[in-house]
């Protein structure tokens, strides 16, 4: 029996990886031998490379829905690929597709000039793909290494940024703390299991909850407790959230939408793998963790965001508060609330790239410059004021306001928080999600209702930028209509993954 | 008889589709935006009244009951009907909307294409909520109101205090109402549906009961506004644009009495039999000290704001008493306070437009100055205090009949407000209008040119059907409020 026998089907199962990783390879080859030759006058490649990564992303993406093996496990128990994995999969590859595109205009402006930049997005994206479909605690931590180590570096792309170099070092100290912590739990768990794999840990913890008072069982406790931090860590849940607004602050612009968007998909499915499948009978024990974390992060969240000046600082709490809904969605454990996560996280992507496309694509006439600051938003219902509609709208839809899709997620995500009877929970989320109305608002008060003297003149926006944040308002306008394919495609993933 | 399929529907969609070719006209354009958009809910109005000819004045069942909207993922068919107790709210916002279109023809100078469609399209969302028999779907619409609202405030009201007012009106609208979705929530957790006609066949435990209707209230007391949630009301009224002001006081004030009506009485009758002290209380407190209020505001919009408030305290109390009579008073209040009240801010609005003020110091000597305007605003301020003949003196003399069989001494309070509405109204006339005229502030003038006239005529007939013969309008709701005092019972 040969080598390949063996993992006959394991390889068709995972071609996008596999795609993915053959593309990195061959790019980075291009770029290096491209880029330095001398005879082609050392092209800039940056943005070529990126419309290239844009259609390896685009090809895994067609791979990723043509799996045809409905549910699989593989490579030796390590991967598993299932409905749910080809779902998440698929939106973190669309969602990367689209940060590519946002990021083109910038990358021109900006002069990141190195090709690498979307090497390594395809690299965290592969990263992500992994840790969606990991079925064993060291294929957790290798593919949280892998995205989290290329973000690393992405944090800190603005070389010659003060900011970006803090982002990227604090990311990093505090990214690699977290991964410390998550191998501690990881060693723990295997110290008193014997076991890494997801279905194995399942099984053993079936009835465990009963025998509370034997050392292992305390042993496992701890074990659980750190992996969750760690994971409340890369997911920035309040009180683990410091590092967040200022790596969102310091990262170049298309960065922060990456950051914000496609990791908390990954990590969110991780999540749903890992509590709903694995840790599920000891769910008296994450619920209080979670609930905790969850009503911090609405609270903390929706109150510094009201002090901020600056918009990614806005975003990055924006980002927090967010989350806090999310994990008030894992806090109640059952099918509904997969459901309920799942829609919020797509709505919530589809948001969040939307926002960032905006605000990549207002490009100062002038100084060819971003916005900055709130106050610079100042006037744009009047200079651009269908992009101030369309903003206005996704803002909204933050907010939460009904025809708009934000409503839906967070109502079917607080109809799941209903049914496991968290009230107090709910009422609190609900009462900080009107606080955290208080901030976007204000930035539509900005646009529309204050006027100051100054007129900024703004390019028009790129192609990719409005397409992005034109597809980005349809999805939200539509979802009040045409819904059911989402939602049934969701239930059934939550139906499979909890059979 | 002949049967109109899809009237309701057609409602819903006109005033859509009349956003949608707003929208194909180029902006260098206005006069055709405001007439295209005038005739689209001008038809939508001639419309509507067939709703009211083709009435059943027999049955409580709801009427022209349509499938509206369908999720099958949770296996909800929302279906749209009117009974005796929407179909007038339905009427009253086609009634309104073509008003303020008119009213608003030469004073709004800026974004007139998105003003315009901010108003056909709050028209076409508060038929839905009116008419949507289904509580989820309420609250979408109910909510989705906001939008339009707010932007309406703050990019068309008058002075920099607009920012602060149109956040006040969201950030109170929405504290409450997110409490009422996590009750829909609940209901929907416990029953598997959120369809109205369902739903009232069912009975919650007390507890539950209490839970919804607090959470209910807490949304509904914001938007008619109680008390001590009233605050955004002046703001905002004072703020919005003329037609904004009407269509505030016409009525989104009107969701939260609709709501009480639809929703809490007849789905948790013991909770509010047993709230019904806390209703009259706050109500009681509204009427005398919104009244009170009123004597010392300057401002004659935040003037007329505070009279509504005082108003909707009447219609709680009626409401609560849980009779016939009550009921019935207190949802003709609504449409008498809805139809005086818009009138009075439109008379606001013609003064506003030639002077630009609204103190009304500034103000004396009107009827020398526009002898046409001085009559119509004086009728309405007669029925703003209630004067015999008008539609207000019915409902408050059907209010206080109901109230004196259940509750005296609330009686003898809302009858003293009524004293001081009457205090406050003629010397808000007395200043405005007679004395001498202030030639250092009024140096041009202008009686009511044919516009307004035209906008101001159907008001008054209105007002004074209904002060003289309302049983037009009683007997309509007759069937309907009957079943909802039996399921009371």
């Amino acid at each position: 029996m040969n080598f390949f026998n063996f993992f006959e089907n394991d390889f068709i199962v995972v071609l996008p990886e596999l795609f993915i990783t053959t593309a990195i390879i061959f790019l980075l080859s291009y770029g290096v031998i491209y880029s330095t030759s001398s005879s082609y006058n050392y092209p800039i490649l940056s943005v070529n490379v990126s419309w290239l990564s844009f259609f390896v992303l685009f090809i895994a993406f067609l791979l990723c829905i043509g799996n045809f093996l409905s549910s699989m496990v593989i490579f030796n128990n390590l991967l598993i690929v299932d409905p749910f994995t080809t779902f998440t999969k698929a939106i973190i590859l669309l969602s990367s597709m689209l940060c590519i595109l946002i990021s083109l205009n910038y990358m021109e402006y900006n002069k990141i000039n190195t090709f690498e930049y979307t090497l390594l997005i395809l690299l965290s994206v592969l990263g992500m793909l992994l840790l969606v479909s990991s079925y064993d605690l060291l294929s957790l931590y290798l593919g949280v290494e892998l995205m989290s180590l290329s973000f690393y570096i992405l944090a800190a792309y603005k070389r010659n940024s003060e900011f970006s170099g803090e982002a990227g070092l604090k990311y990093f100290i505090l990214g690699a703390f977290s991964s410390g912590l998550l191998l501690f739990g990881s060693s723990m768990l295997y110290g008193f299991t014997g076991m890494t794999n997801f279905e194995d840990i399942a099984k053993l913890l079936v009835g465990l909850g009963a025998m509370s008072d034997t050392v292992s069982y305390s042993g496992i406790v701890i074990g659980i407790l750190f992996v969750s931090i760690a994971l409340l860590f890369k997911v920035a849940a309040a009180p683990f959230h410091m590092w967040s607004p200022d790596v969102y602050e310091g990262a170049p612009t298309p960065i922060t939408a990456f950051f914000s968007s496609v990791p908390k998909i990954a990590l969110l499915a991780l999540y749903i793998r890992l509590y709903f499948y694995t840790f599920f009978d000891f769910i008296t024990l994450w619920q209080e963790l979670f609930l905790t974390c969850a009503i911090l992060s609405m609270v903390w969240g929706s109150i510094a965001a009201l002090a901020q000046k600056r918009v990614k600082r806005l975003m990055a709490y924006s980002g927090i508060v967010n989350i806090g809904y999310m994990l008030l969605g894992v806090a109640s454990g059952t099918i509904t609330s997969i459901v309920g996560l799942l829609v919020y996280l797509v709505i919530y992507v589809i948001m969040t790239l939307g926002f960032f496309s905006f605000m990549l694509g207002m490009q100062n006439y002038k100084t060819t410059s971003l916005n900055v600051y709130l106050t610079d938003l100042t006037n744009i219902g009047k200079t651009n004021s269908t992009v101030a509609l369309a903003v206005s709208l996704i803002l909204f839809s933050m907010i939460g306001l009904p025809p708009l899709a934000g409503f839906f997620g967070k109502m079917y995500l607080f109809l799941a928080v209903m049914n496991s009877e968290l009230y107090a929970a709910a009422i609190l989320g609900v009462l900080s999600s009107v606080v955290a109305a208080f901030y976007y608002i204000r930035i539509i008060k900005l646009m529309y209702f204050e006027s100051s003297k100054t007129f900024t003149l703004y390019k028009p926006m790129d192609a990719a930028n409005s397409y992005v944040l034109g597809i980005s308002l349809f999805l939200l306008i539509i979802f009040f209509v045409s819904s059911d394919a989402l939602l049934f495609s969701c239930h059934r993933i939550g139906l499979l993954l909890s059979l | 008889m002949f049967e109109y399929p899809s009237i309701l529907l057609s409602l819903i969609t006109l005033p859509l589709l009349g956003i949608f070719v707003v929208l194909l006209i180029p902006q260098n354009n206005p006069n055709l935006v405001k007439t295209v958009s005038l005739w689209t809910s001008l038809i939508t109005f001639f419309i509507s009244l067939v709703l009211w000819l083709q009435f059943d004045l027999s049955t409580p069942k709801y009427q022209f009951v349509e499938h509206f909207f369908s999720v099958p993922y949770v296996n909800m068919n929302v279906f749209i009907g009117v009974d005796g107790i929407s179909l007038f709210f339905v009427l009253l916002t086609t009634f309104l909307i073509p008003l303020c279109l008119l009213a608003s023809w030469d004073s709004i100078k800026i974004n007139i294409k998105e003003y315009n469609i901010a108003f056909l399209f709050m028209g076409s969302l508060l038929i839905c909520v009116f008419t949507v028999l289904d509580v989820l779907f309420f609250y979408i619409f109910f909510e989705a109101i906001l939008i339009p609202m707010f932007l309406v405030v703050g990019i068309w009201g008058s002075r920099e205090r607009k920012i602060r007012a149109s956040y006040q009106f969201f950030i109170y609208t929405l504290v409450g109402s997110v409490l009422m979705l996590l009750a829909i929530l609940t209901m929907y957790a416990q029953t598997g549906t959120t369809d109205v006609q369902v739903l009232s066949t069912i009975t919650f435990s007390t507890d539950l009961q209490m839970f919804f209707w607090l959470a209910f209230f807490a949304s509904l007391a914001v938007k008619v506004p109680m008390v001590p949630v009233h605050l955004w009301l002046p703001e905002a009224h004072s703020e919005a644009p003329t037609a904004g002001s009407v269509i505030l006081a016409g009525i989104l004030l009107k969701m939260g009495g609709y709501g009480f009506l639809r929703f809490s009485i007849p789905m948790f009758p013991d909770a509010s039999i047993y709230f019904t002290p806390l209703v009259y209380t706050l109500s009681a407190i509204a009427v005398m000290y919104a009244s009170l209020t009123t004597l010392r505001q300057v401002d004659i919009k935040r003037l007329i704001a505070y009279s509504s408030v005082a108003h909707m305290g009447f219609v709680t109390i009626g409401m609560f008493t849980m009779n016939i009579q009550g009921i019935e008073g207190s949802l003709l209040l609504m449409l008498s306070h809805g139809i005086v009240s818009s009138a009075l801010f439109l008379c606001v609005g013609v003064i506003y437009d030639r002077h630009k003020t609204r103190i009304i110091n500034y103000y004396s000597g009107l009827t020398v100055t526009m002898p046409l305007y001085s009559i119509i605003f004086l009728f309405f301020i007669l029925a703003n205090m209630g004067l015999p003949g008008t539609s207000s003196f019915v409902c408050e003399f059907m209010i206080l009949a109901a109230t004196f069989k259940s509750n005296i001494f609330i009686t003898v309070l809302a009858a003293t407000g009524g004293v001081f509405g009457a205090a406050y109204s003629l010397w808000l006339y007395n200043r405005a209008a007679f004395g001498n005229i202030r030639l250092s502030y009024i140096d041009n003038f202008q009686d009511l040119d044919r516009r307004e006239f035209f906008v101001f005529l159907p008001c008054v007939i209105l007002t004074l059907i209904m002060g003289i013969y309302p049983e037009v309008f009683l007997n309509v709701m007759h069937s309907s409020v009957q079943h909802l005092v039996e399921q009371i019972q």
